[in-house]
């Protein structure tokens, strides 16, 4: 499956039909069910959901970080022609923080507490490459102006808890860049930061891709975020992918019920003040024991009987072979009921106008 | 820092200045025994414990004895002379320091090694086949009591009463300078049965140290950054140590103060075995002199232990 | 303060039976130490009166390892067994004793003490030729011995017995360190006593303590201006062995390191014509320090090598079973009793006193103790090797009913439990009885025995167990504390005569607020006056025969419970040829020791 309208080059990254169980106490985890997409370089790929969708340990999969806690991994990760999934642990290392680099969500837990700011990222560099501590200790230095702190020359010898919060993510994305990697991912990378310093990282982020020709796969469950940062947007559920997109794409004619209950819940600048919220109802299912059939189907208010016996493959939208969704219910009749909710419908009254039947009439398990 | 390090010494002495106080209230206060009442043998007359009192400077009013005591003490460095002996306290303290700390310094880098070293590799490998035996030998370190392992070492090994006649036997202490090969060998089960329960509480504290900071973030990180695994592995024993050295330094100022158990079955003559001698015969100017030394040990380590944890933690740093 | 404490022998016979001279007859010891035949049962062991003196060989160094330190050093101030063994070996009072006898033998003295006839001086002749050892090195005179007892009421020396034994001399009151009118010296070789009261026989006696021994006055009067004197640091020797000295007659930390060890080597001074001691060995090292089961192993399993306190219980099996020719086993080591409180409390009563007596299993309090190898189930005060042990009554001790049973009889002490106004036969009073013991084994499972023996008895109890020096003087020493039961309490005489044995611990007079050895309190008005008649009395026979009448009335008045006669075990290497004192609970006697 090819996404993108980039160059007619072989994706950066392949990840093809990957599955990632954890064995705990009470069963099998199935983190990841079988989820696929691409990365080309220079372009940027957000993946969105909730907690619990998968999103992070597909990432960390990628860079075999979940060796370490006993996954079972099938399918296969092709970066560059060769699959990360089976490649020796050596390799992979070669590959970490050099090729592909990741930058994680809280600043201060994820930096070491007891190393001065600049031994770390000397030691990023040294890992990869052959060069004299001093010579590391210079770009060090250089990478920490390139991100934006102001007097690295100083700073380069502080201490993590000596920076603020903004100042700490620049640092791991200094750390990250040392190697000047290919891919960068990059999993919730502002969620633990203020709204200001947030656009400050993330055009951070941006101008960086630029300047490097990186590509970029944020992880984040802000559709905000990912309407700025990403070209192409996955949404994933209870380790699935629902749908995947162009941004305007998604944002402009999304496809999938959970999309339009992502979307609909977010407040906007340009909705009436009356209008209320509408949460998608339910929790997040257990990974233990996903729902038969399709994954959301308990809380789709969209759900058909045979949704919850039917695994729905992701397809191409017919009309825009970019766009590609994993529902059942028949492109049309999305269609329609996407212009009702647009018209200020409730779902209820959205299915009456289509003229399906609701869960429950249809007897369908909730 | 310096003048943290002032008033902490500070804070030392007149801590050292309570000890002297309590020790001079319980031996005068509490007597199990009147040492003039000792000296005067089977049929103690009045007349003589009187004249014993007089001469051991017992009869003075308490204050005035106790304002010299302090004096002698602080001042002089005068802990005055051993009721048996006559020999000053100061040097007797002086000779039987060497050994001491030989066995105590000996006996630190032996739990050290073996305590992190079993520590971390169980915390790496844990519920292995490896990690359970160490776990379980820490166990059994940990319960046997020292009299007992000194004991069954020496019944097994020393060269005069031991099954296998591999080490110098009980009494063999000789001082580095005049035979350093005989010094050596004769503190080796020694320092074994000293260090046995303390590197094993350190392994099981280091296993459950490190095994909670490889969890932490910054262990991912640094696998992410495509460290080698021997540097990851650093990274988190970098973090697990800092509790352990607290623990390190307070042990070792109870072994410079003297083990008496393994100073008394090895007979290595150091400081605990002159306390306990020294106790066993109401010995009270050795006793004051020996209890005054244990504390200032305990005391200056716990100085060094913060204001090295001060070092080791950057962020509990003291303005 | 420890259990163990020197035993002396004294010379009892009369001016005739002295008149042997110095050199080398060994007595025949057997014959006339009490009760040697009936209790030695040593089962073929070594024993002091059985070891030969005279066919040692001569050189060599011995190792010794003793566990506990020396206490005092000082000739003026030591009064420790094991102070003893070095003590004798390098000091040489008026009077000392050969290893098998309990009599002595003239040391310094030339002959036996001439006591007048109004028993009010004693003159001593002391023998020419004797010198003190470098850096001294002169001969030793009459004066030196006269210092040597003067130093002894000096506060800064404080000797512990000179008043028990001294008390009678002229002037002894006023002494301070300086001379005492009733100590004369008229000339070189010659030494009077003069005493206020009759005594001249029981001063004569104590000649033999180490306070007798020389010291130098010109030498020494700078040490014993120190405050405590530290003359035991300088010391000088007469015997045939030194401490290690420098030139300047240091032996601080290097004869004697305090805790640590102690070297004698052989005083080139000493002339062995004037001596009855072979001193066949160059050299004895004794180590200090370690654990008393190791040190007993490697003794055990070594060469040169003695140690010179009592081995534990397990090693004194081991001995007896596997390392016969080891052993030695030295009758005469004292005795243990149970202190009841004669003045307060139930015990009182004399029937409630005969009634314990008569119910403790003394055999079973033995056995823990070690059983036969080690002890005699004791029938009455006096022990073997005490002048006077046969007229009290030997081994079988007064034909009274409660002493017949040594397995204990309770039908015999519930009759006297209804004699003392309880007809029921079981003691039935409310309050607890305070016992308390020492807490080391076997002084533990004795007090328990003891404890049940009471509660068997309808006694509720209230034992409590601490270390034995507190026990001593904390709670048994002090009157005020009315303890009532103290089953612990062990005696060892300072020498033969038997007032020793029961003059401090029996008399009323002998009673003290802290720091008391008459642990019962007892205080019958008759045997009081008894004891002070008989104090006066002269000559061994007559002596022996009073003493054993008070022995005699005490069992009578069971002024407490005696239940063991100890005899001490000593462990030697394989390579040793070991003379044990009899006198001096069987420590190993290095004047005499060899090497094989």
């Amino acid at each position: 499956m090819t996404m993108g309208r980039g160059p007619d080059e072989a994706p950066l990254l392949r990840v093809e039909d990957l599955r990632v169980e954890f064995v705990s106490e009470d069963g099998a985890v199935h983190a990841v069910d079988g989820v696929s997409y691409e990365v080309r370089s220079g372009r940027t790929l957000g993946i969105v959901g909730e907690s619990g969708s998968g999103k992070t340990v597909c990432s960390l999969t990628t860079l075999g970080l979940t060796r370490h806690q006993g996954a079972r991994v099938s399918g296969r990760i092709l970066f560059e022609g060769q699959d990360l999934v089976t490649l020796p642990e050596d390799e992979l290392r070669a590959i970490r923080g050099n090729e592909i680099a990741m930058i994680f969500q809280d600043p201060l837990s994820s930096l070491h507490p007891l190393y001065r700011v600049g031994a770390q990222l000397i030691e990023a560099v040294r890992a990869h490459r052959d060069v004299s501590k001093a010579k590391a200790r210079e770009r060090a230095i250089e990478l920490l102006g390139l991100v934006g702190i102001s007097d690295p020359a100083r700073r380069v010898d502080d201490y993590p808890y000596e920076f603020s919060g903004g100042m700490r993510q620049r640092a791991m994305i200094a750390m990250a860049l040392a190697n000047e990697p290919k891919l960068l991912i990059a999993d919730e990378p502002t969620t633990a930061l203020d709204v200001t310093v947030q656009a400050q990282i993330l055009a951070l982020i941006e101008r960086l891709q630029r300047e490097l020709g990186m590509a970029v796969v944020i992880i984040t469950h802000d559709l905000g975020v990912a309407a700025e940062m990403a070209d192409e947007i996955a949404v994933m559920y209870a380790g699935r992918i629902v749908e995947t997109a162009s941004a305007e794409r998604l944002f402009a004619a999304p496809e999938h019920p959970y999309t339009w209950g992502l979307l609909r819940s977010i407040p906007r600048l340009d909705a009436q003040r009356a209008a209320d919220l509408t949460p998608i109802p339910g929790t997040p299912p257990s990974l233990i024991n996903p729902p038969s059939g399709c994954h959301f189907h308990p809380r789709c208010p969209y759900a058909q009987p045979d949704h919850a016996r039917i695994d729905p493959a992701l397809e191409p939208v017919p009309d825009d072979p970019s766009q590609f969704v994993a529902c059942l219910l028949e492109t049309q009749v999305r269609r329609r009921l996407w212009q009702q909710l647009g018209a200020g419908d409730t779902p209820e009254q959205a299915l009456a106008a289509v003229g399906l039947p609701s869960g429950d009439e249809a007897g369908a398990p909730a | 820092m310096i003048r943290y390090i002032i008033r902490r010494l500070l804070w030392g002495v007149l801590s050292l200045i309570v000890v002297a106080a309590l020790l001079f209230i319980l031996f005068r206060v509490l007597p199990t025994g009147n040492p003039a009442l000792l000296r005067a043998g089977r049929d103690p007359k009045p007349k003589l414990v009187k004249e014993i009192e007089v001469a051991l400077g017992l009869s003075k009013p308490l204050p005035v004895q106790f304002w010299d005591y302090l004096k002698e003490i602080f001042l002089h460095l005068n802990f005055g002379y051993s009721y048996y002996s006559q020999q000053s306290v100061r040097s007797l303290i002086a000779e039987r320091l060497p050994p001491t700390i030989s066995l105590a310094l000996g006996a630190g880098v032996l739990w050290i090694v073996a305590g992190f070293g079993i520590g971390i590799v169980s915390a790496l490998r844990r519920h292995s086949l490896w990690d359970r035996a160490a776990m379980g030998g820490a166990l059994v370190a940990i319960s046997a009591p020292e009299f007992w392992l000194g004991l069954v070492f020496l019944y097994l090994f020393s060269s005069d009463i031991g099954k296998f006649k591999l080490l110098p036997g009980a009494g063999s202490y000789v001082s580095l300078s005049s035979d350093p090969w005989k010094w050596f060998t004769s503190l080796i089960m020694p320092w074994i049965v000293l260090a046995a329960g303390a590197a094993a509480i350190f392994a099981r504290l280091m296993r459950g140290s490190l095994t909670e900071t490889m969890r932490e973030d910054y262990i991912r990180t640094a696998r992410a950054k495509g460290l080698p695994e021997r540097d990851v592995v650093r990274h988190g024993v970098r973090a697990a140590v800092n509790p352990l050295v607290t623990l390190f330094g307070l042990e070792l100022a109870a072994l410079l103060g003297g083990a008496v158990i393994v100073e008394t079955v090895f007979n290595i003559p150091g400081v605990g075995r002159l306390s306990y001698q020294a106790i066993q015969s109401a010995d009270f100017p050795v006793i004051q002199g020996t209890v005054l030394l244990a504390a200032m040990f305990v005391i200056v380590a716990n100085i060094v232990v913060d204001i090295s944890y001060a070092y080791l933690d950057p962020r509990v740093r003291y303005s | 303060m420890r259990s163990i404490r020197m035993l002396v022998a004294t010379a009892l016979a009369a001016v005739l039976a002295l008149a042997l001279g110095a050199c080398g007859s060994s007595s025949s010891g057997s014959t006339t130490v009490p009760g040697s035949a009936s209790v030695l049962s040593t089962g073929g062991y070594q024993s002091p009166l059985t070891t030969s003196l005279t066919d040692g060989k001569r050189g060599g160094t011995l190792q010794v390892l003793d566990e506990t330190d020396f206490e005092h050093l000082d000739p003026g101030i030591a009064y420790y067994s094991l102070d003893y063994t070095v003590v004798f070996a390098t000091q040489r009072p008026l009077y000392s004793n050969k290893p098998d006898a309990v009599e002595p033998t003239p040391d310094m003295a030339a002959a036996a003490p001439e006591i007048s006839a109004d028993n009010k001086t004693v003159t001593v002749h002391l023998k020419e030729g004797i010198h003190f050892s470098p850096p001294v090195n002169r001969e030793v005179t009459s004066h030196d011995v006269a210092y040597a007892i003067e130093r002894g009421a000096n506060p800064n020396v404080a000797n512990p017995y000179l008043s028990t034994y001294f008390s009678s001399l002229e002037g002894i009151k006023q002494a301070n360190g300086g001379a005492i009118k009733g100590i004369e010296t008229p000339n070189k070789h010659a030494i009077v006593f003069h005493l206020t009261e009759p005594k001249g026989q029981f001063v004569a006696d104590a000649l033999v303590l180490p306070l007798t021994a020389a010291v130098p006055k010109e030498y020494a009067e700078k040490f014993d201006t120190n405050n405590p004197s530290d003359y035991a640091n300088y010391q000088v020797a007469t015997g045939p062995y030194m401490l290690k000295n420098n030139a300047e007659g240091k032996v601080l930390g290097i004869g004697y390191s305090p805790g640590k060890s102690a070297t004698l080597v052989r005083n080139p001074n000493w002339n062995a014509s004037t001596d009855f001691r072979p001193a066949y060995l160059n050299e004895i090292d004794i180590k200090i320090g370690g654990t008393q089961a190791v040190i007993d192993r490697q003794v055990l399993e070594g060469g040169n090598v003695v140690e010179n306190e009592p081995p534990a219980q397990s090693a004194i099996k081991l001995a007896a079973e596997n390392y016969k020719s080891q052993i030695d086993i030295s009758p005469g080591g004292g005795s243990h009793y149970i202190a009841v409180n004669n003045k307060v409390g139930p015990f009182s009563s004399i029937d409630l006193r005969k009634a314990l007596w008569a119910a403790l299993d003394r055999k079973a309090m033995d056995r823990v103790r070690g059983g036969e190898l080690v002890t005699n189930v004791a029938t009455h005060f006096i022990y073997p090797t005490i002048n006077g042990f046969n007229e009290a009554g030997g081994v079988a001790g007064p034909k009274v009913d409660y002493n017949e049973h040594p397995e204990g009889d309770i039908a015999l002490a519930e009759k006297y439990i209804r004699l003392a106004g309880y007809p029921s036969g079981k003691y039935t009073g409310e309050k607890p009885i305070e016992v308390v013991a020492s807490s080391g084994a076997p002084a533990k499972e004795d007090a328990e025995i003891v404890n049940q023996t009471l509660k068997n008895l309808g006694f509720k109890t209230k034992l409590t167990l601490v270390e034995q020096s507190t026990m001593y003087a904390k709670y048994c020493g002090v009157p005020k504390e009315e303890i009532d039961v103290c089953p612990n309490v062990n005696w060892i005489a300072d020498f033969s005569d038997p007032q020793t044995v029961l003059n401090i611990t029996f008399s009323g007079n002998s009673i003290v607020s802290s720091g008391n050895n008459n642990w019962g309190q007892v205080n019958v008005p008759t045997i009081n006056a008894a004891m002070t008649a008989a104090e006066s009395v002269n000559g061994k026979a007559a002596r022996g025969a009073a003493w054993a009448k008070i022995d005699e009335e005490l069992v009578r008045d069971a002024a407490a419970v005696p239940f063991d006669w100890d005899k001490q075990p000593r462990l030697e290497g394989s390579a040793v040829h070991g003379v044990a004192q009899l006198w001096n609970e069987g420590a190993w006697d290095y004047s005499f020791t060899s090497l094989k």
